[in-house]
C-alpha cells in the first residue's frame, strides 16, 4: 500500500502543457481554468450514483433523525429538548448504559487478550501449522447475528453443549444457572469473541510479518527470549492495530442489538427487550410508536459512534485521506 | 519409565521451555473454543430432538434424521424458505452489484482526479466506514417512513448499496496499485474519461473488485438488524429473519417439551447451519485475501 505511482498533486488537466507554455497568456490560463472545471466536472460524474447513495443513507438520515429528536412527532410540534428529557428520565436507559458498558468492558479486555496473545503465538509457530489455526480461529466469523445466537443457546445449555463437562465443573445443571452464573453481559462478549475474534487476528499477524526482520534479528543477536521479544519489541511495535482493534470494538459494542433481542428465543424468561440502548431506541419506535424519542435515543448512540469515527479519521492516521 | 530414558539416552533433546508449553496450551484451548462450538453445529444437524439429548455431543446421528429434519423444516407450514432464501440472494446479489456500480467509479475518481470537494467527500466517506452500521438503521427506518418506501425489497437493497468501505478500497487500490503511465498514454491517444475508466482501469481492478464483493456479499448476507426494522411482511423476509421467526413461533428452543409442532431444536440447528454454509464456503475459498491487511477496516468490531 505504497504511493509509488501518486504524485502528491495530480497534474491539473492533460499535460500537454509545459512551464514554457504557460508563460502568461491569458488565452493559455483560460484554457487552464476551462480545462480544470471539466476535470471537475469528469469527477463528479463518476462520483455521482456514490453521492446518491451517501445523501440518502448518510447524511440524510443522520440529519433527519437529529432534526426528528427536536419534535414531538405525535402532535408535530416543535418539543425542543423534551424527548431529550424524557428519554434521560427513563429509568431503564440507565441501566441500559450500565448493561452496554459493561458488555464493552468484558468484551474489548477478552478482544485485547485473547486477539493479542493468539496473534503472537501463530506469529512463532511453523508456518503450516499457523495458517492452520489462524483459519480455525477465522472461520467462525462465518456464525454471525441470527446464527450466533442460536448456536450459542446450545452451547450454553449443559445438556447438549459440548462444553458440558466444564458446566458440571461448577455444578451448573441447566442453561438459566450457566447463564445466571456467567452474566448476561459477558454472554455477548464471549458471543462477539466468538465470531470476530479470528478477523482481528488476521489482521495483527498481518502487522506481526510487516515488523522489519532486521529489528528481530538484532534483539536475537543481543540475546532477546521470544517472550520477551514478543513483550517488548513486537506488541509495541503494532500498538497502532492494537488501539484501533479496542477503539473499533467499543464503538461497536455500544450498538449491540440482535445478540439481546435474540435472546428470547430460548423462552420468555431469557426475552429482554430493553437491555441495550438500540432495543430501547427500537422499542421507542415500534412498542410506543413516539419516533421522538426514539431518534434522541438513537442521535445519543450516533453521536458516540460518530465522535469516535472523526477521532480515528482526523486524530490517528489509521486510514490515509491524501495520497 | 525405561522407555523413556532410552529416548533421553538415544537423543539428548532441548528441553521444552515453559513458554513453549504454556503456548501450546493456549493454542489447544483456542482450538477447542473456537472449533468445537463449528464441528458440534455440523453433527447436531444429524441428530433427532431426542438423540441430541441421550447422545454424547459430538457424535454423528444419521444422514435419514437430517432428511427427516430438513422434510419438516421445509414442509412445516409457517415455512417459507424457498421465499427467505431467494430474497436473502436478492437483497445481497442486489446490493452487491449497486455498491460496485456506485463505489468502482467513485473510488476511481477520487484516486486519479484533483477536484475541489475531494478531501470532504473522503472525510465523510471514512467517517461513515467507521460508523457502525446498526448506528444507523434506525435513523433510516425513520427515513423510509417519510418517504414510505417500508417494507419494501427495494429499501433494503439500495441502503446495503451504500457501502463507503467499497469506496475506500477501491480509492485505495486505484490510489496505488494503477500505473499513472498507462491512463495518460490513453488520454494522449484520444481516449475519452470513461473509455479510459471503462476499458483501462476496470479491467486492471479485478482484485479490488472480488474483495469488494467479498466484503459486501458477506455483510449483507447476515444482516438481521436492518431487515428486521424495515421488512414486516414474512414475503419480504431475508434468511436471517425469516428463520429467527419460525424459531420463535414454533418456540423450538424453549424448554416447554411437547408443542406438537415438528419444528424443533434439530430444524432450527439446520436453519442456522443455512445461514452459515454459503459464508463459510466462501470464507475458505477466500483464504487469498484473507491473509491482507486490508480486513482492517471491515472489521466491525
Amino acid at each position: 500500500m505504497r504511493r509509488a505511482h501518486v504524485p502528491a498533486h495530480p497534474p491539473p488537466g492533460r499535460w500537454g502543457v509545459t512551464a514554457g507554455m504557460a508563460s502568461g497568456t491569458a488565452q493559455l490560463a483560460r484554457a487552464l481554468r476551462a480545462r480544470k472545471r471539466r476535470n471537475a466536472i469528469t469527477a463528479y460524474l463518476f462520483l455521482a450514483p456514490y453521492l446518491v447513495l451517501l445523501l440518502m443513507f448518510g447524511m440524510f438520515p443522520v440529519g433527519y433523525a437529529i432534526g426528528l429528536s427536536f419534535f414531538d412527532t405525535i402532535s408535530g410540534a416543535f418539543a425542543g429538548l423534551s424527548n431529550y428529557m424524557l428519554a434521560l428520565e427513563d429509568f431503564r436507559l440507565r441501566r441500559s448504559f450500565v448493561n452496554v458498558f459493561t458488555y464493552v468492558a468484558i468484551w474489548v479486555s477478552l478482544m485485547l487478550a485473547g486477539v493479542i496473545t493468539l496473534a503472537v503465538i501463530i506469529d512463532m509457530m511453523p508456518r503450516r501449522l499457523g495458517t492452520a489455526v489462524r483459519t480455525m480461529t477465522f472461520l467462525p466469523g462465518a456464525v454471525t447475528s441470527a446464527a450466533v445466537v442460536v448456536l450459542w443457546l446450545f452451547l450454553l445449555d449443559p445438556l447438549v453443549s459440548p462444553f458440558g463437562g466444564v458446566y458440571a465443573l461448577f455444578g451448573l445443571g441447566n442453561r438459566f444457572q450457566v447463564i445466571d452464573a456467567i452474566g448476561l453481559a459477558s454472554v455477548f462478549a464471549l458471543m462477539g469473541f466468538f465470531a470476530y475474534a479470528g478477523g482481528w487476528i488476521v489482521v495483527l499477524h498481518g502487522a506481526l510479518t510487516a515488523l522489519p526482520e532486521e529489528v528481530m534479528e538484532a534483539a536475537r543477536m543481543d540475546g532477546c527470549k521470544p517472550v520477551a521479544m514478543a513483550w517488548r519489541i513486537k506488541i509495541p511495535m503494532i500498538w497502532r492495530s492494537i488501539a484501533l482493534m479496542a477503539v473499533l470494538s467499543i464503538a461497536n459494542g455500544l450498538q449491540l442489538f440482535v445478540e439481546p433481542h435474540l435472546l428470547g428465543l430460548a423462552g420468555p424468561q431469557l426475552a429482554r427487550n430493553d437491555w441495550s440502548l438500540n432495543q430501547l431506541a427500537y422499542q421507542y419506535a415500534f412498542s410506543l410508536g413516539d419516533f421522538g424519542v426514539s431518534a434522541a435515543l438513537s442521535t445519543i448512540t450516533l453521536a458516540l459512534a460518530m465522535s469516535i469515527a472523526l477521532w480515528i479519521v482526523l486524530g490517528t492516521r489509521f486510514y490515509r485521506i491524501d495520497q | 519409565m525405561s522407555g523413556a530414558r532410552t529416548t533421553i539416552r538415544r537423543r539428548p533433546r532441548r528441553k521444552l521451555a515453559f513458554w513453549q508449553l504454556a503456548a501450546g496450551l493456549i493454542v489447544l484451548f483456542a482450538m477447542c473454543f473456537f472449533g468445537l462450538p463449528l464441528l458440534w453445529l455440523f453433527l447436531a444437524a444429524t441428530q433427532t430432538d431426542a438423540s441430541l439429548f441421550s447422545e454424547p455431543p459430538l457424535s454423528f446421528g444419521s444422514w435419514e434424521n437430517v432428511g427427516q429434519t430438513w422434510t419438516n423444516l421445509v414442509t412445516y407450514e409457517g415455512t417459507q424458505l424457498g421465499t427467505w432464501a431467494l430474497n436473502s440472494l436478492i437483497y445481497s446479489v442486489g446490493g452487491v452489484g449497486l455498491s460496485l456500480v456506485a463505489a468502482l467509479p467513485a473510488g476511481y475518481a477520487l484516486a486519479t482526479h484533483a477536484f475541489p470537494g475531494r478531501r470532504a467527500i473522503l472525510l465523510v466517506t471514512m467517517v461513515a466506514m467507521i460508523t457502525p452500521n446498526a448506528a444507523v438503521v434506525l435513523p433510516i427506518f425513520l427515513e423510509m417512513n417519510l418517504l414510505g418506501l417500508n417494507n419494501t425489497r427495494i429499501s433494503i437493497i439500495l441502503a446495503t448499496a451504500f457501502f463507503p468501505f467499497g469506496v475506500y478500497l477501491a480509492f485505495i487500490y486505484f490510489a496505488t496499485s494503477l500505473p499513472r503511465e498507462i491512463l495518460n498514454s490513453a488520454r494522449v491517444d484520444g481516449a475519452s474519461p470513461w473509455q479510459v475508466f471503462r476499458w483501462i482501469a476496470l479491467p486492471l481492478a479485478k482484485p479490488a473488485i472480488a474483495l469488494i464483493a467479498f466484503f459486501s456479499f458477506v455483510a449483507n448476507w447476515s444482516n438481521y438488524f436492518l431487515a428486521f426494522v424495515l421488512l414486516s411482511d414474512d414475503e419480504l423476509y431475508n434468511l436471517p429473519v425469516g428463520l429467527t421467526s419460525l424459531i420463535s413461533g414454533a418456540r423450538a428452543l424453549s424448554f416447554s417439551a411437547a408443542t406438537g409442532i415438528p419444528v424443533r431444536r434439530p430444524e432450527a440447528i439446520q436453519a442456522a447451519l443455512l445461514l452459515v454454509l454459503p459464508v463459510l464456503v466462501i470464507f475458505l475459498f477466500s483464504q487469498r485475501f484473507i491473509r491482507t491487511g486490508q480486513l482492517a477496516g471491515s472489521e466491525k468490531g
